[in-house]
């Protein structure tokens, strides 16, 4: 009997078990493997045997090739119990199944399993997503590959190696992995933005739950604003509220003017209060406005401190890169009235104080203003940030460029639809 | 204690219009071409004698809508997917060869109803086709689809007057509740095929893979399937109400003048006593709408509908080559059901109730994998068939399975 090095998962499911003796015992429906292994290892085999199914040791199991055909022989049909943690059942969580392509970073769905046969066991080891696997699944991948051949030509197959795969979990199948999305993390957030984009509402909602809120607050903000509403309604309000803490005020403000207004309630009120009053100030702003679109997440420092306090204070803040493009100098009153760039404080003495550095002729825009006169400014004097304040001159808020690209791709999509 | 009750009220109304949409666009998009040719077909050749099954077939159409606006709501899946991931390959393979043919005999009719709604203006289908096959297939490359959609779904507003016409004939209301209510059957193959045709024009294939694809796409939450539900019933309520009423119309002018419907302007007739001389005009008008959206809808529905079951790259933001099986299989039918229709001597309004046909007679299957699906406890939760829709849902599969057999042992018998 020829051994068997690997094969394919469409070739055994549903195929008798034979005994030693070779008599029919029963029918392979599905194998369980050990996902706690970098390759997962096959355990278990559900087995139909006289009307009933059961999971059964998969030690006791060979496989092995007779005239081009797989056999499966077991020397005993022993009842095993498996936890729901780290298995994963081959047919019922993975076959036919989207998973992701960590690699490719997309959703693909899955045709076929690849499953390689040591001396210690069963192990997977690839997962088929080329048209080979179809049409093998299809019984049309030999006739076919018989046709093309003279033809030099060949079906294209696709695998894709176990490391690279993330299976994921619908909660509907009750797949439970400890090490769930643990590879997801690893991703860009804009990347596992366009995955999450991909999976139905439910999948959505469940790998979110899953991050971190630091995580869960970037990859919210790539998603695209159904996908973004989706996530924020289905999520629980605690894990909502404090990846929306994370986030940028502006950045809330905008999401949450598109969601339920009942919700945008309920999320910000289970918000921090001082994060939410920001987001309910610029959500009061016509959707046209400066005030709309401005971050109140800016640093701004009193025109007595001197140069030492001032870098003292920026270590202790450490800022996020966008909001120190511009230092904003305000006097007691918190009015705007001068600004200091990096540049500025790193070359002066120590002790000098800002309000000797500061350039006092600074380019600052309204609240209420009208957007298209940011561009005009921003593109005029070629900043990269603009101050915004209220009637009264106060510094309230940064409009950065950033912002504004975004804002004229979006006024640009909306002339082409 | 008012002020609340009306703030619940308002929020209700909110609530049923945050969801409603999918099952009204599809029952409005589902009286294309086809439909209204059946439906004349059915009011000129038998008069009254059917309403009794287009009444019986509004209550399976608002179940198996039903059951595909709650499978997307309690799953957010499409239902290519789910069979996908329900029945494996080889049955995804046959669903999916099915709804290829269903959906492509359909679009061949909708351009076939392009056709006929131009002549009426005396443009010929050899400048008609050929134009409104490469403005569909600019249109979905352009990604403008949504939009156009609404244009579409205005026109075919136009079909309101048949219910004015239905009242201006005058017909003979006894005899119509009658009909409505008690049953009458024929077994002539003509009878039997255009029952089969009014089965498949009012309940199809694409519908479900359409309406469930809607209703995920729009999100709804399982909190308000309740709402959800009130959608797909007003739907089937309205695009059979509009049904009705082109039998009416149909019945009360051209069967009791005994005028069989050869050409579109033969249809457009049923609409004289409401708009004169201009019946042709609006005829044409409404037909060239509904349509026109059928030749969008379908060739976009199936492509998603099967790249989805078998995992090829699709949507509407890759480009042709990031999704070649896609955007081929959109291009294959619009140029394949165009190109049919420019072959010589087709008869266009028989074209169109062949597809209705085959529709009809393909319907079954699909309805067999989503009585599947929809009892699976496993998928739906609690949400599984009620016993009454299982009931009303099989009857209809096995009724038409029995209709299609009499077709079939028909010709046999007559020996």
């Amino acid at each position: 009997m020829p051994n068997v090095t690997s094969f394919y998962l469409s070739r055994v499911i549903g195929n008798k078990v034979f005994s030693e003796e070779k008599k029919v015992v029963g029918r392979l429906l599905d194998l369980v493997v050990d996902a706690s292994y970098i390759r997962p290892k096959v355990i278990a085999a559900k087995v139909k045997s006289g009307g009933r199914t059961q999971i059964v040791d998969f030690s006791f199991f060979i496989i092995y090739k007779e005239k081009g055909q797989y056999v499966i022989e077991t020397r005993n049909l022993k009842p095993i119990d498996v936890k729901k943690e780290d298995t994963i059942m081959l047919v019922r969580h993975i076959l036919d199944k989207q998973i992701v392509d960590m690699n490719g970073r997309k959703v693909v769905r899955v045709n076929d399993i690849r499953l390689a046969v040591l001396s210690t066991g069963v192990y997977v080891i690839a997962v088929d997503i080329g048209l080979e696997g179809l049409l093998r699944r299809l019984g049309l991948a030999k006739p076919l590959k018989k046709v093309l051949k003279p033809l030099g030509k060949n079906i294209p197959s696709r695998l894709i190696l176990w490391d690279d795969v993330q299976p994921l979990a619908s909660p509907r199948l009750d797949l439970k992995l400890s090490t769930t999305y643990s590879k997801l993390a690893t991703l860009h957030p804009s990347d596992l933005a366009d995955i999450i984009e991909e999976l139905d509402k439910k999948t959505q909602a469940y790998i979110f739950s899953t991050l971190d809120d630091e995580k869960a607050a970037d990859v919210l903000e790539e998603l695209e604003v159904e996908a973004q509403r989706n996530v924020l309604e289905s999520l629980p309000v605690e894990k909502a509220a404090d990846a929306l803490e994370k986030m940028p005020a502006d950045e809330v403000a905008d999401i949450l003017d598109e969601i339920k207004e009942e919700r945008a309630e309920e999320l910000l009120n289970s918000m921090e209060k001082e994060a939410s009053e920001e987001v309910k100030e610029l959500m009061e702003y016509p959707e046209n406005s400066v005030g709309a679109i401005m971050t109140t997440d800016f640093i701004s420092f009193k025109t007595h401190f001197t140069v030492e306090q001032t870098i003292e204070e920026l270590r202790r803040l450490k800022p996020e890169p966008d909001e120190i493009y511009y230092l904003y100098v305000v006097d007691n009153d918190e009015r705007l009235c001068g600004v200091v760039s990096l540049r500025d404080l790193v070359i002066s003495e120590p002790q000098t104080p800002l309000y000797e550095i500061m350039n006092r002729d600074v380019v600052c825009v309204k609240d209420t203003d009208n957007v298209n006169s940011l561009v005009e400014i921003i593109s005029k004097y070629s900043l990269l940030a603009v101050p915004v304040v209220d009637e009264s001159k106060k510094l309230i808020g940064v409009v950065i460029i950033n912002d504004i690209v975004y804002e004229l791709l979006k006024m640009k999509r909306k002339l082409l639809l | 204690m008012a002020q609340t009750t009306r703030s619940t009220r308002l929020r209700n109304i909110l609530l049923i219009l945050s969801v409603i949409g999918p099952g009204l666009v599809t029952a409005t998009a589902d009286n294309d071409a086809s439909g209204i040719a059946t439906y004349a077909m059915v009011g000129s050749m038998f008069g009254y004698k059917m309403l009794w099954g287009l009444f019986l077939i509004t209550i399976s159409l608002a179940v198996i809508q039903e059951m595909a606006a709650r499978m997307g709501v309690v799953t957010g899946k499409g239902l290519s997917d789910l069979i996908r991931e329900n029945f494996g390959v080889k049955m995804t393979f046959f669903a999916m060869v099915t709804l290829l043919i269903a959906n492509f005999t359909t679009t061949v009719g909708e351009f076939a109803g392009i056709a006929a709604s131009l002549e009426i203006f005396g443009i010929s289908k050899y400048i008609s086709v050929p134009l409104t096959a490469i403005f569909v297939w600019y249109i979905i490359n352009k990604g403008s689809y949504r939009k156009t959609e609404k244009f579409f779904l205005g026109l075919m507003v136009i079909y309101v007057s048949y219910i004015i016409s239905g009242f201006l004939a005058k017909p003979d209301w006894k005899e119509v509740f009658k009909n409505t209510f008690v049953p009458s059957f024929s077994f002539e193959p003509s009878f039997v095929l255009i029952f089969i045709a009014m089965i498949g024009t009012t309940i199809t294939p694409w519908m479900q893979f359409y309406l469930q694809s809607s209703v995920v796409d729009k999100g709804v939450d399982v909190k308000n399937l309740k709402y959800q539900r009130w959608d797909v019933f007003l739907g089937a309520f309205w695009t059979d109400f509009i049904a009705f009423f082109i039998v009416v119309a149909t019945a009360a002018t051209l069967y009791k003048h005994g005028i069989n419907i050869e050409t579109a302007e033969d249809a457009a007739k049923a609409l004289q006593p409401f708009a004169g001389k201009y019946a042709s005009s609006l005829f044409a008008i409404g037909l060239f709408g509904a349509s026109l959206l059928g030749a969008h809808i379908l060739p976009l529905s199936t492509a998603y509908a099967i790249t989805e079951a078998f995992g090829f790259e699709n949507g509407l933001d890759k480009k042709f080559k990031e999704a070649p099986i896609f955007y081929g299989i959109i291009l294959l039918f619009i140029v394949i059901g165009a190109g049919i229709i420019l072959l010589p001597n087709i008869p266009l309004i028989k074209l169109m109730i062949i597809a209705q046909e085959i529709n009809g007679i393909l319907l079954p299957i699909i309805l067999i994998y989503m009585l599947k699906l929809t009892n699976d406890k496993e998928i739906m939760g609690e949400y599984v068939n009620s016993k009454l829709f299982n009931v009303i849902a099989w009857v209809t599969v096995v009724f038409i399975i029995i209709l299609t057999l009499i077709l079939l042992v028909q010709p046999f018998l007559n020996i």
